[in-house]
C-alpha cells in the first residue's frame, strides 16, 4: 500500500468497553488518534435523566475511562476523540480539562463538539410512531464528522462530542489527511465502522467456519484495531505488534457488514456508502487491507433519536426448578402463573425458560438430569407501581403454592423507554466548537 | 456429509437497529458462497427466527450474504420480554447451526 497518511486506533466500542485496550494503543506510540465510542441509546438516557436532575449529563465512566489515558495521549501526541459527551460535551469538556490539570496534563487542549442537541427543537424534527403519553427527555441528530475535523485543524488533543456517528469519530480524525474526494471520505468512514466496535474486529464475537476461535485467555487480553490509512482512504486493519486476537478476511468482513443493513447503500451523515466493491484481502499475519469504498452522496437529511419515558416499568422476575422432573415442574409454574396473571388482568406476560446450574452451583454436577435445571423467566409490562408489585408476588407466592422446590428466586424492573425516530434537514444541524480549560 | 452444517462452510454475525435484526454469513470460500446463495434463502432465515419478513442482499465479492428482518425484534432492549433481552447477538447461531440437508443443499 501507499505510505499511510494517518494511523487510528479503535480504543472504546460501548460504554462499558474495557479500559486498558485503549491505554495499550496510546502508550504505543504507534498511533496517532484513539477514538472512543461509548455512547448508546441506554447511555443516552442515563445521561438525559442526570442533566434533568441537574447532574452533568455525560458518560458516569468519563474520569475513570480518561485518567489512565491522559498520561500516554500526552506523552506519546496520541490525540483523542470521544463522543463521550453523551447529552452534555460541553460539561464532560470541562471535566476532562479539570481532570487533566489534577493530573498534571494542563497543556492538553480540550474541544467540545456541539449542536447535536435538539431538545428545544422538537417541533423541527419530523417524527414516526411517537408515542401518545410519556415524558420526553430529549433528542440528538446523529452528526458527521465535519465538527470533529475542524476541532482537531484548530489544534484540539482530545476531542468530546455527544451523538455524532459512531463512524464519524475515526473519519473525522481522518478528513484532513484524505484526498478531497468522495470516494477517500468513504473509505475514512469505512474505517470507522471498522473500528467502532472495537474486538469484533480483532476476533472477538467470532468464530470461524468449523469452530475456530480464540481461546479464553486470547479473549481475556484481546487487542484493539489499528488501522494504517491511506490518501485514498483504503485501510489495512492491525493488531499492535504482540497483541492477542486475530484479524482475517472473516473478522474484517463480518465488522464491514455488521448493522449496515444494505451494503450497497449504508447511510451515514457523511455519505451513503456502497461497499459492494469493497476488496477486504490478507496481505500478512493479522494484517487485512480493505479498499473501494465509493461515495454515493450526503443524505439530504439526518437520523434524529428522541427519548420518551413511559409510564410503569417492565418487570423481570425469575423462579427455578433443579433435577428430576425440573422441565416439567417449570412448565406447570408457568401454567399456574398464566392463570394467574390472568386473574391479575396483567398484560400479555412471556414466559421463557432458562438454565443450567444457577441453583444448585457444584452439586449440579455431574449432570445427571436433561436439562439440569429450569428456570422460568416473565417479563411483564406494568401500568403502575401496584402492577409491577403484583407481579413481583405472584413468584413470590409460588415458592409455597407453586410446583415442589421452586427457588432462587429474583425480581427485577426496567424503566420502560421509547425511541422515537425522526428526521432533520441537514442544513437545520449546525455542529460547534467549544474550547474549555 | 450431510451432517455438514452451515456453521463448517461459514460465520455469520447479528446485531440490530430498533426493531430491525440484521444478519451476515460469510462464506469459507467461493464454493460455499454458491452453495448458500443458492439454498440459503430469505424466507427461510425468516422462519427460522421468527420475523414476520426479510429481505437478504448478496455481495459476491465479499463471498457474503446479509439477511434484514424488520420487525423481528420487541421495540428494543427496553421493551424485550426475553430473559436474554439483548438476544440480537445470540439470532446468528441458529442459523448457522442449519444442515445443508436442511437448507437443500446437496451434500459436498
Amino acid at each position: 500500500m501507499s505510505a499511510p497518511v494517518a494511523t487510528v486506533g479503535g480504543g472504546a466500542g460501548f460504554a462499558g468497553d474495557r479500559l486498558d485496550p485503549a491505554v495499550a494503543l496510546a502508550s504505543s506510540g504507534l498511533v496517532q488518534y484513539v477514538t472512543l465510542e461509548c455512547l448508546a441509546e441506554r447511555t443516552m438516557v442515563h445521561a438525559l435523566r442526570q442533566r434533568r436532575r441537574g447532574v452533568a449529563g455525560h458518560d458516569p465512566r468519563l474520569r475513570l475511562r480518561l485518567a489512565p489515558l491522559l498520561g500516554p495521549a500526552a506523552e506519546h501526541g496520541c490525540r483523542i476523540v470521544a463522543n463521550l459527551g453523551a447529552a452534555d460535551p460541553e460539561r464532560a469538556a470541562e471535566e476532562v480539562a479539570a481532570l487533566a490539570g489534577e493530573l498534571g496534563h494542563g497543556r492538553l487542549r480540550v474541544a467540545a463538539v456541539v449542536g447535536d442537541d435538539l431538545g428545544d427543537r422538537m417541533g423541527d424534527v419530523a417524527w414516526s410512531d411517537a408515542p401518545a403519553e410519556g415524558e420526553w427527555l430529549g433528542a440528538h441528530a446523529y452528526t458527521g464528522s465535519e465538527g470533529i475535523a475542524r476541532a482537531l485543524r484548530e489544534g484540539a488533543d482530545i476531542v468530546i462530542a455527544g451523538r455524532v456517528a459512531d463512524s464519524a469519530l475515526a473519519a473525522g480524525t481522518l478528513r484532513d489527511a484524505l484526498a478531497d474526494d468522495g470516494d477517500a471520505l468513504a473509505g475514512g468512514l469505512v474505517v470507522g465502522h471498522l473500528l467502532e466496535c472495537t474486538g469484533q474486529v480483532t476476533g472477538g464475537n467470532y468464530t470461524g467456519p468449523g469452530g475456530r476461535r480464540l481461546t479464553p485467555e486470547q479473549l481475556a487480553d484481546l487487542g484493539y484495531p489499528v488501522a494504517h490509512v491511506s490518501g485514498d482512504g483504503s485501510a489495512e486493519i492491525a493488531l499492535l505488534p504482540g497483541a492477542q486476537g486475530c484479524v482475517n478476511r472473516e473478522t474484517v468482513t463480518l465488522q464491514l457488514l455488521y448493522e449496515v443493513h444494505d451494503p450497497s447503500a449504508y447511510i451515514t451523515p457523511d455519505g451513503i456508502i456502497d461497499m459492494t466493491r469493497i476488496s477486504v484481502e490478507e496481505v500478512g499475519p493479522d494484517r487485512v487491507r480493505v479498499s473501494g469504498a465509493r461515495h454515493r452522496g450526503v443524505p439530504p437529511q439526518l437520523k434524529v433519536s428522541g427519548f420518551v419515558a413511559l409510564p410503569g416499568a417492565m418487570v423481570d422476575v425469575e423462579i427455578g426448578f433443579a433435577c428430576v422432573d425440573a422441565l416439567a415442574r417449570a412448565r406447570e409454574a408457568a401454567e399456574v402463573l398464566r392463570l394467574r396473571f390472568a386473574a391479575l388482568g396483567a398484560a400479555d406476560p412471556t414466559l421463557d425458560l432458562v438454565g443450567v446450574d444457577s441453583l444448585l452451583g457444584p452439586a449440579s454436577a455431574p449432570l445427571r438430569c436433561d436439562p439440569p435445571e429450569v428456570r422460568v423467566h416473565a417479563s411483564v409490562a406494568c401500568a403502575d407501581e401496584d402492577m409491577a408489585r403484583a407481579v413481583e408476588d405472584e413468584f413470590y407466592w409460588l415458592s409455597m403454592a407453586g410446583p415442589a422446590a421452586g427457588g432462587g428466586i429474583r425480581a427485577e424492573r426496567r424503566d420502560h423507554v421509547a425511541v422515537v425516530d425522526g428526521r432533520i434537514d441537514r442544513t437545520e444541524v449546525r455542529e460547534e466548537i467549544v474550547w474549555v480549560g | 456429509m450431510g451432517g455438514l452444517t452451515v456453521g463448517d462452510i461459514a460465520c455469520g454475525r447479528s446485531g440490530d437497529k430498533g426493531t430491525t435484526l440484521d444478519l451476515t454469513v460469510v462464506a469459507a470460500d467461493a464454493g460455499a458462497y454458491a452453495t448458500l446463495e443458492a439454498h440459503l434463502g430469505a424466507e427461510l432465515v425468516a422462519g427460522l427466527l421468527g420475523a414476520p419478513r426479510a429481505v437478504r442482499h448478496e455481495v459476491p465479492g465479499l463471498l457474503a450474504l446479509k439477511f434484514v428482518l424488520e420487525g423481528a425484534l420487541d421495540a428494543g432492549p427496553w421493551a424485550s420480554r426475553r430473559a436474554g433481552m439483548h438476544w440480537q447477538k445470540a439470532a446468528i447461531s441458529p442459523v448457522l447451526a442449519l444442515t445443508l440437508a436442511e437448507i437443500g443443499a446437496a451434500p459436498a
